[in-house]
């Protein structure tokens, strides 16, 4: 994450900042002066926002980091109850749907309609429902896997392609090193099951004008944990935590050999494991049917205007300028350090340097940008923080007793329908 | 003080005037004690008092989907009655979480009140030196912050990490299974102890202190052991002091929360309602559940009152027994 190129970019954001100060000082006297506030996680945001304070100083925004995506979208539920939610948030595509039937978000689709070709039809699909449209997206997540290459090197073992040669070469790289595995598949982790899952053509969640389909325990996702399953009872792959100090340690020691998630897992293992930088690379997501090349997303988020927002233009025009626009998708590479969900942000991210975790891979953008051509779209339910709880729990009391993997995602899917229902939805099961 | 001020009314025939003092007082005297207690009984109704209302008036209610601008609808706040009460009674896993505090407070409660007593009781002995060293090494771990003490044994419980394990490890018996079904509740039983005995400690050692002096000396001429004054006199007599720290044992065993929430990261063995505080928890701020979890904390609530009411009234009985 830590790339010169960051540097140089937080360099002349600190720059920027005393400028956006100096700024501020002179707009204070002006009544004319439009206020946001502005809620966001990560690293760089005061940096992107004070870019944009300096070349606006007619709309001045305010940056607080209100916690990652499961605090901050708490946060928002009960500010915006209050009446005094943010003007613009982040929220992660998972927590969107949430938000819009608590009333937080405001329906921008006429707001964002001259961004329109700004975004892919799948990026699009993740904060639009029945046409509406409630958010801009910002980063994406689509999911490759990230690998130890010296491992594979090392074990006379190519490139998985296909998830049935993930298998052997999980298999074959256990057999050679015991205490070595290919890749954790922890319970907790909602996002890579609800992925590899439509991977396998497996829909979590779908909704139209006459209610929601659930396919949680779709037959495929089932065959997609039994496969998992029997790898797992083998000892080839890990069912431990991912990112526990147990998990980060093995990262270290090299005894976790991969991890299949979003694009950002490189970033993530950097600041795990910055002294095993040079080891990995990424490739597209292992296929269930060869040549079908299409993948999900793990992760990611946009941004919502909120109904609270007394300034709804202003708020939206600041949106469109951090995700859609060339400046600030430049910045959100160089200073934020995301991959950008905009189709222009993907472009400018090829002639970026990698992630610092492998710096070797010169082609690392060439591959994501590959990857993010064909993207499955998806839609999250209404509850993802429900299934998420009663995934982890089910899954891992299967784990733990022996029992089959597969009942587990039909144990959550009742409680997730049963849910639905006592809420008031229209629900139809898909398996 | 008193004295001057009353020094003067006294010169006055008391039936020339109609007994200036006494009216003046009574002039006072209505709106004082209401001034005095004003305080105390504002913070109660703002944070007892208004929370509790608010919390049951959540309780009865529920959000449900109303057509809305969007396919998704919008969540509107309705009254239901007593539907979530009925849900949460009927929820078995929260059931289950209670029989899991039961164990822990099995193994928890006797142990920390055990070991409290323990060392108050060896402090409390004339020929003991380096108390205050002693008194100080035993209350540390309590100032210690609970998530600060849960992270720390945390890292002595994971396999790769700790100590115990790596000792065992190289004796070639394997890791010790802390964090696994069998080691759980020993291992979150003993985060507890290990922080909670020093505050039990200072509490009996308080209570042994306040015990006159004769009493023992009579002890010894009598020719008592200092293992006889402690199990004849001096236990007997911290009694109160032991059922004190028994119930609020008890409290912080129904309030189970940081400890388990804080290993749960590092161990598939805890569940996201492994203590009822965590089912609320989850209700309130990850699934956005308020209603419910309000209907939980109520019967949390009341269920911890009515088990403390239960403990100090047997203690109560039988003290008066005792007294008889």
């Amino acid at each position: 994450m830590r790339h010169p190129k960051t540097v140089r970019a937080a360099a002349l954001a600190t720059l920027l900042i005393g400028g956006a100060a100096l700024s501020g000082c002179s707009a204070v006297g002006g009544d004319d002066v439009v206020r946001l506030e502005y809620w966001g996680w990560g690293v760089g945001q005061s940096e992107q926002v004070a870019l944009w304070n300096a070349a606006n100083p007619d709309v001045q925004v305010r940056h607080t980091d209100a916690g990652g995506g499961t605090d901050s979208a708490a946060k928002l539920l009960t500010s915006s109850r209050a009446g005094n939610a943010p003007d613009v948030a982040l929220a992660e595509y998972t927590t969107i749907p949430s938000l819009v039937i608590a009333d937080v978000p405001r329906d921008i689709t006429d707001l964002v309609a001259d961004v329109d070709d700004a975004f892919t039809e799948g990026t699009w699909a993740q904060t639009t429902f029945g046409g509406q449209v409630y958010a801009l997206p910002q980063d994406a997540g689509p999911m490759v896997l990230t690998y130890r290459a010296d491992l594979l090197a090392e074990t006379g073992q190519a490139v998985p392609t296909t998830w049935q040669e993930f298998g052997d070469v999980a298999r074959a790289v256990h057999e050679q090193r015991p205490d070595t595995v290919l890749a954790a598949v922890p319970a907790g982790e909602l996002g890579f099951w609800a992925g590899v899952s439509a991977q396998a053509g497996a829909d979590w969640w779908s909704v139209d004008e006459d209610g929601w389909t659930v396919g949680i325990a779709d037959e495929r996702m089932l065959e997609v944990a039994d496969f998992f399953e029997q790898l797992a009872v083998d000892g080839s792959i890990d069912t431990d935590p991912v990112l526990s100090p147990e998990y980060n340690k093995r990262v270290n020691d090299g005894t976790i050999g991969g991890w299949a998630a979003g694009i950002w897992a490189p970033s993530v293992l950097g600041g795990v494991a910055p002294d095993t930088s040079g080891s990995w690379e990424i490739t597209p997501l292992p296929e269930w049917t060869p040549g079908d090349a299409a993948v999900p997303f793990q992760g990611g988020s946009a941004l919502i205007v909120t109904k609270n927002s007394e300034h709804p233009e202003e708020a939206a025009a600041f949106a469109k300028w951090m995700n859609a626009s060339t400046e600030g998708n430049q910045s959100l590479l160089d200073v934020r350090g995301v991959y950008p969900a905009s189709i222009e942000g993907q472009e400018l991210a090829i002639g970026n340097a990698p992630p610092s975790l492998m710096p070797q891979q010169t082609e690392f953008y060439d591959v994501a940008a590959e990857v993010s051509e064909d993207v499955l779209p998806t839609t999250w339910g209404p509850n993802v923080a429900l299934a998420t709880t009663t995934l982890t729990d089910e899954l891992n009391a299967a784990i733990a007793a022996g029992t089959p993997w597969r009942d587990a995602f039909v144990a959550t899917q009742a409680v997730v329908v049963a849910d639905m229902e006592e809420v008031g939805y229209q629900v139809t099961t898909n398996g | 003080m008193a004295d001057t001020a009353l020094r003067p009314e006294m010169t006055h025939p008391v039936t020339a005037s109609p007994a200036p003092r006494p009216a003046r007082g009574r002039r006072r005297s209505p709106l004082a004690p209401y001034l005095f207690v004003a305080p105390a009984v504002v913070l109660f109704v703002v944070f007892m008092l208004i929370p509790l209302g608010y919390t049951i008036w959540s309780s009865l209610r529920a959000y449900r989907i109303e057509e809305g601008a969007s396919v998704l609808g919008v969540r509107v706040d309705r009254f239901v009655g007593l539907e979530n009460y009925v849900a949460v009674l009927q929820d078995a896993e929260l059931l289950a979480s209670f029989g899991r505090l039961g164990i822990y407070g099995v193994i928890a409660v006797p142990l920390t009140l055990g070991l409290a007593l323990l060392f108050a009781l060896l402090l409390d002995v004339p020929a003991v030196r380096a108390k205050r060293f002693a008194r100080t090494a035993i209350f540390i771990p309590y100032a210690v912050p609970g998530i600060t003490a849960a992270l720390l044994w945390g890292f002595m419980y994971l396999p790769s990490t700790s100590p115990f394990s790596y000792v065992t490890n190289a004796l070639g018996w394997g890791p010790i299974p802390f964090l696994e079904a069998d080691g759980l509740f020993g291992s979150l039983a003993n985060i507890a102890i290990w922080g909670g005995v020093g505050f039990n400690m200072i509490i009996i050692y308080t209570s042994l202190r306040g015990i006159p002096a004769e009493i023992y000396e009579s002890a010894r001429l009598d020719g008592a052991s200092e293992l006889q004054v402690a199990l004849r006199i001096k236990v007997p007599l911290v009694v109160p002091a032991l059922v004190l720290t028994g119930v609020f044992a008890l409290i912080g065993t129904l309030q189970l929360y940081g400890e388990p929430n804080t290993l749960r990261p590092l161990t598939t063995e805890i569940t996201q309602s492994w203590a009822p505080l965590m089912t609320i928890y989850r209700d309130a701020f990850l699934t956005d559940d308020l209603p419910s979890a309000a209907a939980s904390s109520t019967i949390l609530a009341l269920g911890t009152v009515a088990l403390s009411a239960i403990v100090l009234g047997v203690a109560n009985r039988r003290r008066k027994e005792g007294v008889s």
